[in-house]
């Protein structure tokens, strides 16, 4: 019995290693298979388009607006360096970096109170609630906001009475209100999460050794929190810098950003060269923030 | 040490959460400085609520906490001279051991150099030298722990509140830890207050003990004192291995058993009385049949119905008549006699180690 058990764990040990390897393969493939209708998907309806979009750039256009894919050049990536371009871009990321600030000063109070409230039934309501929003559709929110900031509206008739502020539709502020208003949710909720998962009793040890309320907050909080600052910081940034609804339905034609500009490019200006170099730039741009944030922001994520 | 103020004073001390729960009813304690003191009692007495409001973590909802002379009231915990070891040990996971360890002095704004220096000392003194850069994820639970400890003795507290501390170690590990602290303790001579649910780990650690049940004191007193005499049956079966025979107050100083068999104990109940007599399995003696017990000891007969071996000792279950039956430990030393299941037997025990205790 004993010199069988023996024999066999010789055997075992000798076969282990490539049985182990090829249960790992076998793993991995597996995974792969799970994954497949996902990386099909992507490389369709994401990568595919992408290259497109990128051939484009170095197309031409004919009288008509056409693009064609002759006479390649690279007057569309040239013509990035043009002054209102400049103009549209910094004004374009001043409000997403602003937009990110403001979303962060005021989702970080909210998700904090949310996530210390006692009962997970109140934290969950209170999470629901700051969902509702995403029931109905994001136009019909925006154009809500357009009555409410038009001349007639509760808003801007709160400014004349006050002597604040005048009319508020299709100014830089209306479409700032509107990007806040909109990507508030996005920042909230991986805030949320990162501070419902906190360990309180750190703080307390905080608390305990000496730490005031605001140092332990500062000390040990908001570094715990950190994943959380980032990538609600990420969620809300990408999506406004390319924003185009509200640019377009609260600004009207006097805040042009991006996302407009590309629009124009595409549609009225019937210019696909130059559209193309645009988004490519902006994803170029965007890849490469992403990546230096993540970077300097630890991988905690 | 003996004429000093006491280290911690509770006041009728009550601690309720909500409406209807209360951790901690009516506490009144006083704690010596330099004292090794437990708080030991099962999960949900109070032990931990009780040692939180003398951190600064709760506040009483009456009552008052004062810590060598000075009352407390509502001060917040970075204002009290007591630093805590939490259960959990609540390291900082953003910060490595040196940085975790000096946390406390660089709150208190101690300058540099000797936050370095005491961090150092710290680290020697809960033997973790050459740690210090490592990030707290990457210790073992021992390390972690010691650097809890070293994390608040570095503050040089007057008062050290430890939260059942070993409660996450092994076995082997544990007992160490409990020499360890034990040895700290003594070295830097400060109070320790001690919650855990172990009560051996009490007996073995502490000067005093003070057992806790539902939100009450059940008793306060030295390791012997609570061992040897426990004042209510609560103790009697939570600190030790306690043998419970009903019985009947027969004379001062006497009990009958359900079998009518009248045995002395110490008991300080009126004639009539229906107690519980305690034994200690370990203060019986087993002696075959035929042998006579000495006339100042108590005998009864019985059968053996159960042997198990602990390593170290061997109990017997002995049925006793009626259905009464008692626990016998017997050591485990060369020539030890074995009995057998069914051995007719006479257990004997000097009257001193039988208590009767009243519901």
């Amino acid at each position: 019995m004993t010199l069988l058990d023996e024999k066999r764990d010789s055997q075992e040990e000798a076969v282990s290693p490539k049985l182990e390897r090829r249960a790992r393969q076998k793993e991995s493939w597996r995974g792969f298979f799970h994954a497949a209708p996902a990386y099909v998907y992507l490389t369709f309806f994401f990568v595919l388009p992408l290259l497109v979009i990128f051939v484009f750039s170095f197309g031409s256009r004919s009288n008509t607006g056409k693009p064609l894919l002759e006479n390649w050049n690279l007057d569309s990536w040239t013509r990035l360096a043009d002054p209102l371009v400049r103009t549209i871009a910094v004004r374009s990321l001043t409000m997403a970096i602003a937009n990110t600030v403001l979303c962060l000063f005021i989702a970080y109070p909210l998700a904090y109170w949310i996530a210390t409230r006692a009962r997970p039934r109140t934290r969950t309501l209170l999470l629901v609630a700051v969902l509702i929003p995403f029931w109905s559709n994001f136009l019909v929110r925006t154009y809500a906001w357009r009555m409410l900031l038009d001349s007639d509206g509760y808003i801007t008739q709160f400014g004349a009475l006050t002597g604040l502020w005048g009319r508020m539709l299709f100014t830089q502020p209306a479409v700032f209100i509107g990007l806040v208003y909109g990507y508030l949710p996005f920042m909230v909720l991986p805030l949320y999460a990162a501070l419902e998962r906190m360990d309180w009793s750190l703080v307390e040890a905080g608390r305990d050794l000496y730490a005031s309320g605001s140092k332990a907050f500062r000390k040990i909080t908001l570094p715990l929190s950190k994943p959380g600052i980032i990538a609600g910081s990420i969620l809300v940034f990408i999506p406004s810098l390319g924003a185009y609804v509200t640019p377009d339905i609260l600004g009207g034609a006097k805040t042009n950003l991006l996302g407009n500009l590309i629009v124009t490019q595409f549609q009225a200006a019937r210019n696909w060269p130059f559209g193309s170099a645009l988004s490519g730039a902006i994803l170029i741009v965007m890849l490469v923030t992403t990546l230096i944030y993540f970077r300097t922001g630890g991988r905690t994520i | 040490m003996t004429d000093a103020t006491p280290a911690v004073i509770l006041n009728g001390v009550t601690k309720r959460f909500g409406e209807d729960v209360v951790a901690v009813n009516d506490v009144d304690l006083e704690i010596q400085d330099g004292e090794f003191f437990s708080l030991l009692g099962p999960s949900g007495c109070g032990k931990t609520t009780t040692l939180r409001m003398i951190a600064g973590l709760e506040f009483p909802t009456e009552g008052s906490v004062s810590i060598f002379g000075e009352e407390m009231g509502l001060r917040p915990p970075n204002k009290r001279p007591v630093n805590t070891v939490f259960q959990s040990y609540a390291l900082f996971p953003h910060m490595n051991v040196a940085d975790n360890v000096g946390f406390g002095l660089r709150m208190q704004k101690v300058d540099d150099s000797k936050v370095r220096r005491r961090v150092g000392e710290a680290i020697d003194l809960v033997r973790l030298a050459g740690m210090e850069k490592r990030s707290s994820k990457e210790l073992s639970g021992g390390e972690q722990q010691r650097v809890a400890l070293a994390r608040a003795l570095v503050n040089r507290p007057k008062v050290l509140l430890l939260d059942e501390p070993l409660g996450a170690l092994d076995l082997k590990l544990r007992q160490t830890m409990q020499l360890e602290l034990k040895d700290i303790q003594h070295e830097i001579g400060i109070t320790f207050v001690y919650v855990t649910h172990d009560q051996g780990e009490a007996l073995t650690m502490s000067d005093r003990i003070a057992v806790m049940k539902d939100g009450q004191l059940a008793q306060v007193g030295s390791p012997e004192d609570v061992y040897e005499s426990p004042e209510n049956l609560f103790v009697a079966g939570f600190v030790g291995e306690m043998c419970l025979l009903p019985a009947v107050v027969a004379d001062p100083g006497s009990v009958t058993l359900n079998g009518g068999e009248v045995i002395r104990a110490r008991t300080s109940s009126p004639r009539g009385e229906p107690v519980i007599l305690t034994i200690r399995p370990e203060k019986l003696h087993i002696s075959p049949t035929a042998s006579k017990a000495p006339p100042n000891r108590n005998a009864l007969k019985g059968s053996i119905l159960r042997r198990t071996f602990y390593g170290e000792s061997m109990v017997y279950e002995v049925h006793i008549g009626m259905s009464d039956s008692i626990e016998v430990r017997v050591e485990n030393v060369p020539g030890m006699r074995r009995w057998d299941v069914g051995d007719q037997v006479i257990i004997d025990f000097h009257p001193e180690a039988a208590m009767a205790l009243t519901e």
